[in-house]
């Protein structure tokens, strides 16, 4: 008998030029909790995906017990016990949790079915009747009913992908017995994917960790094992290309104080955070994503109304303003979301690049095409954007081009405060180069300039400061003599020392 | 192995829904012909007989015009709805609550000048079309219900009111019993320019360029187009999107209401359950043809309104009028399939 329930060896799968897992080698044991880690990107999906059927690899071998898998899809994965639980649940909003239940092929126990439910929820906390339509359901008893769904499939292996990303704490601690309760008693074998270096220590008996599709450590002891090696680890060494920070800060342009935000279920998700940002400087927003980041930025440009504390541009009280006051006092907000929020899809390159001042060519209620225009032609030219077709829609520009127009909106008035989130994210080397570029002239004429990213390399390279983010709260601050890896890398685990 | 997927074509053909009307107008032709093939009958001599008495004589040209003008005013409407990407189907009942207001307001008050009292009436006509549209509007704004199922079924509830209004209290006792409101005064009636043609024509030609102003000019237009795209960037850019879908579904409405106003003072003179041949229905289909563009709604508003007519006239030789209403429906499924293939290609792509 095997001592492996599943074994992976030399797993490559590669999307269009992207190498997603280069011969990754995966074994499992029975009874174990084991933690998958790695940054975004780094191939975690692509492999549990595999696992569960859903994409192919494109070479390399997986066995399971003493059997080596030819094919697996979907419905071979189940069968032979894999379940996955994703981040994005798969239930049947307007089923109950019985239908839901006994919904897969694979379901094992149809007949005494009210008896094994009554056990499994016990596990799990979950007192709720097998009859409760799923959509009365909380976030936390859906995730529930997910797992549970995984057991009365009959999984022996259950792959759940970041499933205390929607948890509060007590649900953590749950969730965290329950699974305890399963590896010991029924013997599953359990992967956590997952970036927070708290639940690896508090959930996990072994760990893996995936760097740029490379299985970089395998089968680590987790009480064995330091913070600061694993987030070497995970991170590897950062290439730090050199920007002069001789930059001469003026006075302040943005202040934040003591802001806090609740969500309608009164859920905390930004606490007491204070902070300022002087002309000619960038400070950097560090942070695992989810962590407060977006509703900062949207709170500080005026999308999020209903929040505490006060905001001030260049000295003016602008907590009670709208959107529009604000960009007035030169503020400047690059979202996150490209098409969707900085851009509206299915609307008009030229209407789009008014999106900023489009104020500015009204006549009463004429609105100046030929001012558009000609606030476009500007755009394309300082900003050297290829847009063939003025009135075609946005989606017809490149992805590059899309966040140049976005940028070059933004930055052409000369702003005295920018909020950048993740402006560089999924572009290619020369416009990543050529949006920093644009970046640092902005902090050179005197302005004020938050950088939200998950490019540790990028605030390294363009911050002056460095705060870090963890549930809300400003966790830590470095200065730019204080930067190092590993500290940050502690800090965004949620770990202050 | 080669996978062939459809995407968006890069370069929008500025005259790609012209090509694709003029396409589904062919087939729909073709269609007719088959149509009367099957009956025995020549294509080309029921189709120059339509042509003849709908465009042959300034007589029969006002008569196509007279027709087009609430297809055309609805149609307008809706397009102004649908720069917020929302869809009314409610026209038909927003012009029978035009002309429902209107006779109200003309029998509830008395304007010595008949020229100011048509005035009145026909502003009184806009604000029943908005007033039909208001609870629609509401229920989308505070709930986000689908508006396309409100104003759907506002009409059948205000076919209810007109039937009940003109059985009821506004049944005029000179009708010899058929279901209609009395007439109104032949001092409101709009004035005729020439021959048969209604000053209701000229009316529409004034807000056909309010409603391109207002779609493409204006700063009205520019926000209802960016809330239309994405609420979130409506929000970011500062514009408040429930707002303006709000306003652009009572000024949508009011377009309609108007319609059934110049439809009762220029051709029925009273309210009744014939006010109305299903014209809020056709503007949907003129609108959609056209892309939504007001110049575009404006010409092939006449042209279904001279369909409509030669429709009627060939029933003289034996031939359904219905044959219009097949050839004006088979227009827009034309255009929709020819529309298709302007937008997308289909690409070869490398299996990844």
């Amino acid at each position: 008998m095997n001592k492996y329930i599943l074994q992976v060896k030399n797993i490559s799968k590669k999307f269009g030029n992207v190498q997603a897992l280069n011969k990754v080698n995966f074994s499992l044991e029975e009874g174990i909790v084991y933690g998958l880690l790695g940054e975004n990107g780094a191939g975690k999906s692509t492999l549990m995906n595999i696992l569960s059927g859903i994409y192919m690899p494109d070479s390399g071998i997986i066995q399971i017990r003493d059997t080596l898998i030819k094919k697996l899809n979907p419905e071979i994965a189940s069968n032979y016990g894999i379940g996955m639980v994703h981040q994005e649940f798969r239930l049947i909003e307007n089923f109950t949790i019985k239908d839901n239940l006994i919904l897969s092929k694979s379901n094992k126990f149809q007949n005494n079915f009210e008896q094994i439910y009554q056990k499994y929820s016990e596990i799990f906390a979950l007192n709720l009747k097998s009859s409760t339509y799923i959509s009365e359901l909380s976030v936390g008893e859906k995730q529930k009913v997910e797992i549970i769904k995984l057991l009365f499939n009959n999984s022996s292996i259950m792959l759940l992908d970041e499933p205390t990303a929607v948890l509060t704490p007590q649900e953590t601690q749950q969730l965290k017995l329950s699974l305890e309760i399963l590896s010991k008693s029924e013997k599953k074998t359990i992967v956590l994917i997952t970036h927070k270096l708290k639940e690896i220590r508090e959930f996990t008996d072994k760990i893996y960790i995936l760097k740029n599709g490379n299985m970089v450590a395998q089968n680590l002891t987790t009480s064995a094992t330091k913070d600061i090696d694993l987030i070497q680890l995970m991170m590897g060494e950062i290439n730090r290309s050199e920007i002069k920070k001789d930059n001469i800060k003026g006075r302040s342009k943005l202040e934040v104080k003591e802001l806090s935000l609740y969500s309608n279920q009164n859920f905390e998700i930004l606490n007491n955070i204070s902070l300022e940002i002087k002309s000619g400087e960038i400070l950097g927003v560090a942070g695992v994503s989810g962590n407060g980041q977006v509703e900062l930025a949207n709170v500080i440009c005026g999308l999020i109304k209903n929040y505490k504390g006060s905001i001030y541009i260049s000295n003016i009280n602008v907590s009670k303003k709208g959107v529009k006051s604000r960009k007035k006092l030169k503020l400047s907000y690059i979202p996150e979301n490209r098409l969707g929020v900085g851009l509206a899809p299915g609307v008009s390159v030229l209407d789009n690049s008014a999106i900023k001042e489009y104020f500015k060519a009204r006549y009463g209620p004429h609105l100046s095409s030929k001012k558009l225009k000609t606030y476009l032609s500007s755009l394309i030219n300082q900003f050297a954007i290829k847009a063939p077709d003025i009135k075609a829609e946005i989606s017809t520009l490149s992805g590059g081009n899309m966040q140049k127009l976005l940028m070059g909106r933004e930055l052409i008035a000369n702003p005295d405060v920018i909020v950048a989130s993740q402006p560089t994210r999924g572009l290619d080397f020369n416009a990543v180069e050529a949006i920093h570029k644009l970046l640092v002239e902005q902090r050179n004429q005197g302005s004020a300039i938050m950088l939200f990213s998950e490019d540790l390399d990028e605030l390294f390279k363009l911050s002056d400061r460095i705060i870090v983010m963890f549930e809300g709260t400003i966790i830590k601050e470095f200065s730019l003599e204080e930067f190092s890896i590993e500290k940050l890398g502690l800090a965004m685990a949620g770990i202050n020392e | 192995m080669n996978k062939y997927i459809l995407t968006k074509k890069l370069k929008a053909n500025e005259l790609s829904t012209f090509y694709s009307f003029l396409f589904g107008l062919i087939i729909a032709f073709l269609i007719g012909s088959i149509i009367l093939f099957l009956q025995s009958k020549n294509p080309l001599d029921v189709f120059s007989l339509m042509i003849k008495l709908s465009v042959g004589s300034l007589n029969s040209l006002s008569n196509s015009l007279n027709k087009a003008t609430p297809l055309i005013l609805a149609g307008l409407g809706i397009s102004i709805i649908n720069s917020v990407k929302l869809w009314n189907i409610g026209a038909e009942g927003q012009i029978f609550m035009g002309a429902i207001a209107l006779n109200f307001v003309y029998i509830n008050l008395a304007i010595g000048n008949s020229n100011v009292f048509i005035l009145v009436l026909l502003v009184s006509g806009f604000i029943g079309g908005s007033f039909c549209i208001l609870i629609p509007a509401l229920a989308k704004t505070i709930f986000g219900v689908n508006e396309i199922i409100t104003t759907l079924l506002t009409n059948y509830i205000v076919i209810g009111l007109t039937l009940y209004l003109v059985n009821g209290v506004w049944k005029d006792p000179n009708s010899l019993n058929f279901p209609a409101a009395a007439y109104v005064d032949k001092s409101v009636y709009l004035p005729i320019i020439t021959s048969k043609l209604s000053s209701g024509f000229l009316i529409c030609i004034f807000f056909t360029f309010i409603a391109y102003y207002l779609k493409e000019k204006s700063v009205f237009g520019y926000e209802l187009r960016i809330a239309g795209g994405s609420e979130l960037t409506a929000l970011y850019a500062g514009i408040k999107s429930k707002q303006v879908a709000f306003i652009a579904m009572l000024i949508g409405g009011g377009f309609a209401g108007l319609a059934g106003a110049i439809e009762l003072l220029s051709q029925t003179h009273r309210v009744s359950t014939g006010l109305s041949q299903g014209f809020g229905y056709t503007a949907i289909i003129v609108a959609a043809i056209t892309g939504m563009r007001p110049i575009g709604i404006f010409l092939v508003g006449i042209l279904f309104g001279a369909l409509s007519i030669g429709g009627s006239v060939i029933q003289t030789i034996g031939v359904s009028s219905y044959l219009a209403e097949i050839i004006q429906a088979s227009t827009l499924f034309g255009a929709l399939i020819i529309q298709f293939f302007f937008t997308y290609e289909v690409k070869k792509v490398q299996d990844v």
